[in-house]
């Protein structure tokens, strides 16, 4: 018998985030919080020496108690509200029981075209929304602050 | 390497996406190939409840690696993600003799797969860096590799702690994504 939502949801937990040099694999920044904590908006302080990457890596790791047959995540990069990039992703099939790990690297914009970390700071949010087929099963926002 | 530089070499003109999946038995190494693969530390892999995903775009092309836990519990979930595959890369540790058999039976299962029917098969023979690893040679006579007749297979021996050899299964890699069919 499938899950019913409720207890989807209710054994979703997103467990941390993490930011990357791509180039490299060093971590720039890593959560220290619970980033599942509900209806809770969540900050990282960002080395702003990201902003030279080449490309930069975005990696989430969550666990999730019931099986669910169609996964997928809508992750936006929000600049005061305009969104700046988005991935949609299809998982499919998670495990019960399974803690898993997504990351994504994308290429960063031509250094001409970078704004400065003064003016992204505070006002870029990367959000992650959760979704088993329609069910919001989980979100996230985490507001980037370039220190 | 960086995965940069991994979609560089793997981007074909004929697909707009690749899909790489990454199995074999726990403790295989294959976290360890997948983040060594992104110029990761390796110094501190855990084994995996799940799966790991590492997805690339670069100029419209989409590569997504698929590795997936290998624990005997974990493994009747492998067959949610043989889906759409282009390449299978079967990991084996070539200094666990004793399990060779088991990690030959789950292989022969995954090529009768009707879903992976055709795909092509990279096999890294891992953990040359050890001692008691038996050479790559002797692991594809030992899994009858020369019998495989409906896919282009290849076996690479590496050492995914030290990246030895893990280039060269990834040149083969590119010679054979966008060419199959």
């Amino acid at each position: 018998m499938p899950a019913k939502a409720e207890d989807i949801m209710k054994g979703f937990k997103l467990n941390w985030m993490n930011l990357r040099d791509a180039d490299n694999g060093k971590i720039l920044w890593q959560s220290s919080d619970d980033l599942s904590a509900p209806g809770q908006d969540h900050e990282a302080r960002v080395p702003k020496k990201i902003l030279k990457c080449r490309a930069v890596s975005r990696e989430i790791n969550f666990s999730s108690k019931e099986a669910m047959d169609k996964f997928r995540l809508e992750q936006r990069v929000l600049f005061k509200g305009k969104c700046l990039e988005e991935w949609f992703f299809e998982f499919g099939f998670v495990i019960p029981g399974s803690t898993n790990t997504w990351q994504s690297v994308i290429e960063a914009a031509p250094e001409s075209q970078m704004m400065p970390a003064n003016v992204l700071t505070g006002n870029v949010i990367i959000e992650t929304h959760f979704f088993d087929g329609d069910l919001l099963v989980s979100k996230s926002k985490v507001k980037i602050f370039y220190v | 390497m960086g995965l940069l530089d991994l979609i560089r070499k793997l981007k074909s003109s004929q697909d707009k996406e690749l899909r790489i999946l990454l199995l074999g038995l726990d403790n295989a190494g294959k976290t360890t190939l997948l983040k060594k693969l992104a110029s990761e530390d390796v110094s501190h892999i855990t084994p995996t409840q799940g799966f790991n995903i590492k997805s690339v775009v670069s100029s419209g092309f989409k590569l997504n690696v698929w590795d997936i836990g290998g624990q005997r519990k974990i493994r009747p979930y492998w067959r949610n993600y043989f889906e759409n595959t282009d390449v299978l890369i079967y990991v084996i540790d070539s200094a666990d003799q004793k399990r060779f058999e088991e990690t030959g039976l789950e292989l022969s299962e995954l090529l009768e797969e009707p879903k992976l029917q055709g795909v092509p098969l990279l096999i890294y023979a891992n953990k040359q860096d050890l001692l008691q690893a038996a050479q790559a040679s002797e692991i594809a006579r030992g899994l009858s590799l020369d019998t495989i007749r409906d896919r282009k297979w290849h076996i690479q021996a590496c050492s995914a702690q030290s990246g030895e050899g893990i280039k060269e299964g990834i040149d083969w890699m590119s010679t054979v994504v966008g060419k199959k069919k």
